[in-house]
């Protein structure tokens, strides 16, 4: 079984943002609104920030890319009462909206952010994309059709994509990607399967210094950033 | 208990078919477990207990259609998946070389372009017949038919009186081919006055090219070998163009080559690519000139120039090696500049060595009252290492030739309009080598100069939100006897307008396009419907079609055997490209490859060859009686900075600069856009203005403080970011937000640079100059 992740090249990154765009796109997340905004209540499952340290002219800002880091050892699972947050055997880290209770318990474990609570109420019909078809298909390629409040939602790696891909016997990693690693105009992203050596991000990070993010709380996430 | 009971039926009646274990667990903690079970548990029918996902009803028609952009003027090759007659997902087209396929996430945006809700849907008809700002313009839905009768009248009414110079025509972003169509009806009509908006930001580093190498054009660059960037107030990963070709390059440039391109940002702001970059040199701002001069003199004095090139293909380099080596040494430069002379030095042999390098210029060193000699000065950076036309330099794009059209019929009344000057001064002594200003419409509207204009029309132009000196524009359209506007959406224009037709936006329609400046490499891409035109919008070539025929004479026949509708002529424009079908499911034709090192038939100028000392320039002052005996005046200078208001009262320099979020079309009534708009802030929805931290505890201003910035000519609102990316003596704004027009995502967010900006212009192109107002910042007292 793989074990897939991402690698995040922070050299060709130029913090452009599409992948949160089209992860948006893909996935059907809801956009924000100024109020939301202001309240913290928008809702990401891919979001660029910047990190400012040093004095002026001495000034550095990192942008940095964050999905979800579907981490080995996920606080989020161990903490969810619902048992909606669990484990992939191929380690994505997946929230099942129907066993979720909205209790949020996974937000506050969560160290890097990833997951955002849908406040938004199922008749409040201005999240719901106006590009969207009515009748999108729930079960086929997009995973996402219709939304629902109350639960918490967080990056999937695509598993859609990847299920989809596999059941057509392509390459996962090379054929068939995560959108924000298809549409990343700079190729800054890498996905495929951690377990094989001949993966191409087994490759980079075997070729290039990397780092993940808070690695002291032992969460072993599985997506890797590499470095100047 | 009762209030507690009757709260339940109301939300479960809201929640009829949508009760599940999450509401249930809700209404249960709502009411006390024990009181509500009993009546709620009947809910539980199959059916509803999995509420999120409907299966699948009906077939999935699915298609893939491949068309081109239009949110920024780079025009990329995409491709639009279309499930059942809706839009739902846009990605690059691998056919393209301008970006190998990829696109920014502008365009991602386009599906939000295309269903936005304040889109317009027929033709509005002005009732009230006072117009300004805040005015209700009190819209009347009219027919195509009455709506086109009405303009009709108007156009006829002007060519019946012989006055056709007396139609302006603005032209906002549109796809090339609309834009051959709009030059072609003003020339069949007869009017000198069709108004672009390049003259707001495209046109200094056109004149500063053509000083050099006779060419009138953006720089193309071949990013993909080169060895060093040099980048001068260039904002290469936000809004240079075109800026998906530099986000796909960037990636290469770092790490798909085998040694990675060094970058270094000069720059007063510490923007997005300057925090990409390797080095930062913060510029006291406008003085771009003096270093790339001063960086010239170190590369000049330690004989480290290309002497090949500049010995066989250049011509003035002894006036140019004079001026430099006696006026702009490093210690003197470095005064002006505030950069340190031994860093300058360290810049300009990193640059001279490291081979093939490109010094790159942007809006931010060349939208100066001089910037087209900036341009020139930085261009010339370029000659000296020898990067003109090799591999890693800078590249002379090519574009590709459509089928010609047959020439315009011209009638007499269209050879005396056409006779007449052009509002905008262009090409006149006031702007030598201008081919268009923009910015100059306000004032000869304004002032009758040279003579009243009777009716405008649009086409999807927004210039009073992006032209600096907005409010002038505001005063001009509403001076307008009668205008038209045709846009997708109402934007600032349009509340001005007298009459508004509905376009189509890029995905509705027929169109053709190519990038400039792209890769170098002609490139064309088709333009054609993905979905059918979701209102009663036309693409404004039919509207032209429709609009000759019935003005009828010489427009009309000017408008024969070119295709009778947007979709045949562009089948007539491109037949010289590729056949028709191989367009449609290809989406883009590209030329031969790239020629390097063109040089015996590359430089338009006196000499044939690339000057330090422009001939043309000199011709053309010469021209007009207006040239100096001053050498000076043909050589790449600085010769300090004209600011608007005075240091003392306007301490701070107003750094208006664009984020990439900005989507380019005049309308930002886009969500996804909006949210993310300023990156490096970590904010959207909002203006923020950046000051130095000290002197913002100078001004005794705070993170999150509402100031006001005040300029020469006007004041708006703004919250305070205390930043140590801006240079003190800045304060770095946004530009994109404080539209006043249609849109709950758009309308009152944040404010908009623009009216504070005072006019000035490159004197040479007539370009609009941006960052040389002086403001006052202060705290805006609380309510």
């Amino acid at each position: 079984m793989a074990r897939w992740g991402m690698v995040i090249d922070l050299d060709k990154c130029t913090g452009c943002q599409a992948c949160t765009i089209v992860c948006k796109v893909e996935n059907n997340v809801p956009h924000g609104s100024p109020e939301e905004q202001k309240w913290r209540r928008e809702i990401y499952w891919n979001k660029v920030i910047a990190v400012t340290n040093g004095k002026y002219p001495r000034v550095n800002t990192q942008l940095i890319p964050m999905p979800c880091m579907h981490c080995d050892d996920a606080p989020c699972v161990t903490v969810c009462p619902a048992k909606a947050t669990y484990r992939r055997e191929d380690g994505i880290i997946m929230q099942d909206f129907r066993k979720c209770i909205g209790c949020k318990y996974c937000i506050v474990a969560c160290p890097y952010g990833a997951r955002s609570f849908n406040s938004k109420e199922q008749e409040e019909k201005e999240y719901h994309r106006h590009d969207l078809p009515p009748d999108r298909l729930a079960w086929g390629p997009w995973p996402f059709p219709s939304r629902t409040h109350g639960v918490v939602e967080k990056c999937t790696f695509c598993f859609h994509r990847i299920d989809q891909g596999i059941k057509e016997g392509k390459k996962i990693g090379e054929e068939v990607v995560p959108a924000c690693v298809e549409d990343c105009p700079a190729h800054a992203r890498f996905f495929g399967d951690l377990d094989d050596t001949e993966s191409e991000v087994s490759r980079l990070l075997s070729s290039r210094g990397w780092s993940r993010l808070r690695e002291g709380l032992g969460t072993k996430p599985k997506v890797y950033y590499l470095s100047k | 208990m009762k209030n507690g009971n009757g709260r339940l039926k109301k939300m479960m009646k809201a929640n009829r078919s949508k009760v599940n274990r999450r509401t249930f667990l809700k209404l249960s903690a709502l009411t006390g477990a024990a009181a509500g079970m009993g009546p709620m548990i009947d809910l539980f029918h199959p059916s509803h207990v999995l509420p999120l996902q409907k299966r699948a009803q009906g077939p999935l028609e699915e298609k893939w259609v491949v068309t081109s952009c239009l949110n920024c003027p780079a025009r990329c090759a995409i491709r639009v998946r279309v499930v059942n007659g809706k839009a739902v997902k846009i990605t690059g087209n691998p056919f393209s070389v301008v970006s190998e396929g990829k696109i920014c996430p502008r365009a991602h945006i386009g599906l939000q372009v295309l269903y936005d809700p304040g889109r317009i849907h027929f033709p509005l008809k002005r009732k009230n017949k006072e117009k300004g700002n805040g005015i209700r313009p009190e819209w009347i839905p009219v027919s195509w038919d009455e709506a086109l009768d009405e303009i009709t009248r108007h156009l006829k009414s002007l060519r019946d009186r012989a006055q056709a110079h007396e139609l302006l025509l603005f032209c906002g972003l549109n796809p090339m081919s609309a834009e051959d169509m709009i030059r072609r009806f003003a020339d069949a009509f007869g009017t000198p006055n069709l108004v672009g908006g390049n003259g707001l930001d495209a046109e200094t580093e056109k004149s500063g090219n053509w000083m050099a190498d006779g060419h009138y054009q953006n720089t193309a660059y071949d990013l993909d070998q080169t060895n060093y960037i040099l980048a001068f107030g260039a904002d290469m990963l936000e809004s240079c163009r075109p800026l998906s070709r530099f986000l796909r390059k960037w990636g290469r440039l770092r790490r798909e080559k085998p040694n990675r391109t060094k970058v270094v940002v000069i720059h007063p702001r510490y923007s997005l690519t300057a925090a990409k970059s390797d080095e930062w040199i913060p510029i006291h701002p406008g003085t771009d000139a003096a270093l790339a001069m001063a960086l010239a003199h170190v590369i000049i004095s330690e004989e480290l120039y290309d002497k090949t090139f500049i010995k066989n293909w250049t011509a003035g380099f002894g006036p140019y090696q004079q001026l430099v080596i006696g006026q702009y040494t490093p210690k003197a430069v470095s005064k002006i500049t505030g950069i340190r002379a031994d860093t300058l030095q360290r810049i300009a042999r990193e640059f001279a060595q490291t081979k093939p390098a490109i010094a790159l210029r942007g809006n931010e060193s060349m939208a100066w009252p001089d910037g087209s000699y900036t341009s020139y000065a930085i261009l010339c950076l370029n000659a000296l290492v020898g990067s003109i036309d090799v591999p890693g330099g800078i590249l002379y794009q090519e574009n590709p030739i459509y089928q010609e059209m047959p020439p315009v019929v011209e009638d007499d009344i269209a050879r005396r309009g056409k006779a007449q000057p052009s509002l905008d001064f262009r090409g006149t002594e006031k702007f030598p080598a201008a081919k268009v200003v923009t910015n100059q419409i306000p004032e000869s509207l304004l002032e009758n100069l040279p003579y009243p204009v009777e009716m405008a029309m649009g086409f999807n132009s927004n210039f009073n939100m992006m032209a600096p000196g907005a409010e002038r524009w505001d005063k001009a359209l509403r001076k307008l006897p009668y205008y038209v506007h045709i846009s997708p959406f109402m934007s600032e224009m349009a509340q001005y307008a007298d009459l508004v037709l509905p376009s189509t936006i890029f995905l509705e329609e027929w169109g053709y396009d190519h990038s400039p400046p792209g890769s170098g490499v002609a490139e064309a891409k088709i333009k054609q419907p993905v979905i059918k035109p979701r209102g009663n919008g036309w693409s404004a070539i039919d509207i032209l079609f429709e609009l000759s025929k019935r003005v009828k004479g010489g427009v009309a026949k000017s408008f024969l055997n070119i295709g009778d509708d947007s979709k045949g002529f562009v089948k007539f424009r491109t037949a010289t490209l590729a056949p028709w079908e191989e367009l449609l499911t290809k989406g883009v034709w590209t030329g031969e490859e790239y020629r390097y090192k063109k040089y015996d038939q590359l430089f338009y100028t006196p000499s044939k060859k690339f000057e330090f000392y422009s001939g043309n320039l000199k011709c053309l002052l010469a021209s007009m009686r207006k040239g100096s005996g001053k050498d000076f005046d043909y050589l790449p200078h600085y010769q300090g900075t004209k600011f608007l208001g005075e240091k003392g009262e306007y301490p701070l320099i107003l750094l208006p600069y664009q984020p990439l979020m900005v989507i380019e079309n005049g309308s930002q009534n886009y969500p996804w856009a909006q949210e993310i708009f300023l990156p490096m802030l970590g904010i959207g929805w909002d203006t923020l203005v950046e000051i130095n931290t000290e002197t913002a505890n100078r001004l005794e201003l705070k993170d999150g403080d509402v100031a006001w910035l005040e300029s020469p000519f006007q004041r708006i609102k703004a919250k305070v970011k205390c930043s140590e990316g801006v240079h003190p003596e800045v304060a770095a704004i946004p530009l994109g937000q404080g539209h006043t027009s249609y849109g709950r995502w758009q309308r009152g967010i944040g404010s908009n640079p623009n009216e504070i900006i005072g006019v000035d212009y490159d004197r040479i192109s007539g370009q609009s100059a941006f960052f040389n107002t002086r403001v006052k910042v202060y705290k805006a007292s609380v309510g």
